[in-house]
């Protein structure tokens, strides 16, 4: 392909999504990328930058992904909204990672994992994707494939299952090697699934996900085995993102990473909570690789 | 010996693993949207010569294997040892004949060799890419088929048995590649 038709299919991909969206009174938003506070997630660092030199000394973070943003809006009565950004990480390795990428990150009102699994199929349908839609519960697929019963396996007893296929046993925590054990025994495993939903994840890895009967009520998408998009039924309330802020930066201080001061002003701006909403991010540009 | 992080890894680095020392033969990164990175690596045994996997959390150390690999001509066989000798130092080696696993109908004396040392003991050798040997044994060929189109077994004067062109008679030296055991020709 050439540049200009290159060009003109991922112009016509984007214009499919906003088709996709606007048909259902989705409605696109812009959120700010220069953010005061970073990203606390424990493997994901934000890319710093010093601003207004001339004058103060400042930092500023370049947004990871525009949850946090995209949230303070659902909280003061957006409604439905959606968003296609660059995003920026630091510290990115592997083939498939990137220091800056493309995300398409959406929310709906009122929908559940399930729902927007449904409507996340709807969307790939339109945007020419093919092929079986694979729906597997974390534990299902540690079962099939690995014959591992994840979730009733302590640290101790994953750390042999690992030692004897020769994978690190080196962790602070459990939720740690379980992600391990995935992307090395499971995920191989998904290459022949054209689409593959994982959803219910273990507790310990729920992220910004409500946690419900020992089960976290989040999902990803894989194409191919590649991971491609991953979704939540997302938390409510200040209390519980201050908690998992607290978590996430305190394994940041242990492993040495670079933390930062509590986000107050998410906090502040989401104290009327955030409506029952699930949402998700997609990668484009991997989404696009998988496509024919 | 020193420690390599996953962030120095890269094909030829030399580890040890399992008490044996490994060369990685690839390192792939991967890194999920929410977790920490690994690294998957291959290696090879240097004392097994088997292949092996193994997963790193990124960022993790391991120990390297004072390996060496030194050139040397090969000098001769006393029945139990394979002797070499290091052209720049003279020092000489005497390597076990278990260390000479399928290398052993390619030395050729006088031949330059690679010889690796692990804390600066013999565990391996590696032949030239082409070794000259002379065929000791074979049928003899059919007449008039001078274009080699179809081959028969020869075995050379290190005991190794190559396919030879038909054409190919005993007391002949022949080229002989030591990656594939194939003929190379006859200069």
């Amino acid at each position: 392909m050439n540049m200009q038709d290159e060009l003109r299919r991922y112009s016509h991909f984007l214009a499919q999504i906003r088709q996709f969206f606007s048909r259902q009174d989705v409605v696109e938003v812009q959120t700010p990328q220069l953010l005061d506070t970073p990203a606390t997630d424990v493997y994901i660092d934000s890319i710093a930058m010093q601003v207004n030199k001339a004058f103060e000394k400042k930092s500023k973070y370049l947004h990871t992904s525009p949850e946090l943003e995209m949230k303070k809006l659902l909280a003061n009565g957006s409604g439905d909204i959606y968003q296609i950004c660059q995003v920026f990480r630091d510290n990115e390795q592997g083939a498939q990672n990137f220091n800056e990428f493309t995300m398409l990150e959406y929310y709906r009102l009122g929908f559940d994992i399930h729902q927007l699994m449904d409507d996340v199929v709807q969307l790939l349908t339109t945007l020419g994707v093919q092929g079986r839609v694979s729906k597997l519960s974390y534990a299902q697929a540690f079962f099939e494939y690995g014959d591992i019963d994840i979730l009733n396996t302590d640290f101790d007893a994953l750390k042999i299952i690992a030692k004897k296929q020769g994978l690190s046993t080196e962790f602070e925590w459990i939720e740690d090697l379980q992600i391990l054990l995935f992307t090395h025994l499971i995920e191989p495993k998904l290459e022949n699934l054209p689409l593959c939903f994982i959803y219910d994840y273990p507790a310990m890895q729920s992220a910004l996900a409500k946690v419900e009967d020992r089960v976290s009520q989040r999902f990803e998408l894989y194409m191919n085995g590649v991971e491609v998009a991953n979704g939540y039924d997302e938390l409510r309330h200040a209390s519980e993102y201050r908690q998992i802020f607290e978590q996430e930066t305190a394994k940041r201080a242990t492993l040495k990473k670079h933390t930062s001061s509590l986000n107050k002003d998410y906090l502040t701006a989401i104290q009327s909570s955030l409506p029952e909403c699930a949402g998700v991010a997609i990668g484009i540009n991997r989404l696009l690789s998988q496509i024919d | 010996m020193a420690n390599y992080s996953t962030s120095q890894f890269k094909n030829g680095l030399k580890l040890m693993l399992d008490g044996n020392p490994c060369s990685i033969i690839s390192n792939e990164i991967r890194k999920p949207g929410k977790g920490q990175a690994s690294n998957k690596v291959k290696l090879r045994d240097l004392i097994t010569g088997k292949t092996l996997e193994k997963t790193f959390k990124s960022g993790e150390s391991v120990e390297g294997a004072d390996v060496m690999e030194l050139d040397m001509q090969y000098l001769y066989n006393d029945g139990n040892e394979w002797n070499f000798m290091d052209p720049e130092s003279f020092e000489q080696y005497a390597i076990d004949d278990n260390a000479m696993e399928g290398v052993r109908g390619y030395l050729v004396e006088q031949d330059m060799c690679v010889v690796t040392l692990w804390n600066d003991n013999p565990i391996s050798v590696t032949p030239p890419n082409h070794v000259m040997l002379e065929v000791v044994d074979t049928d003899p060929g059919l007449k008039g088929d001078s274009a080699g189109t179809g081959g028969k077994p020869a075995t050379m004067n290190t005991g190794v048995v190559v396919q030879v062109p038909l054409f190919i008679s005993i007391g002949e030296k022949v080229k002989v590649d030591t990656r594939t055991n194939e003929y190379a020709g006859r200069t």
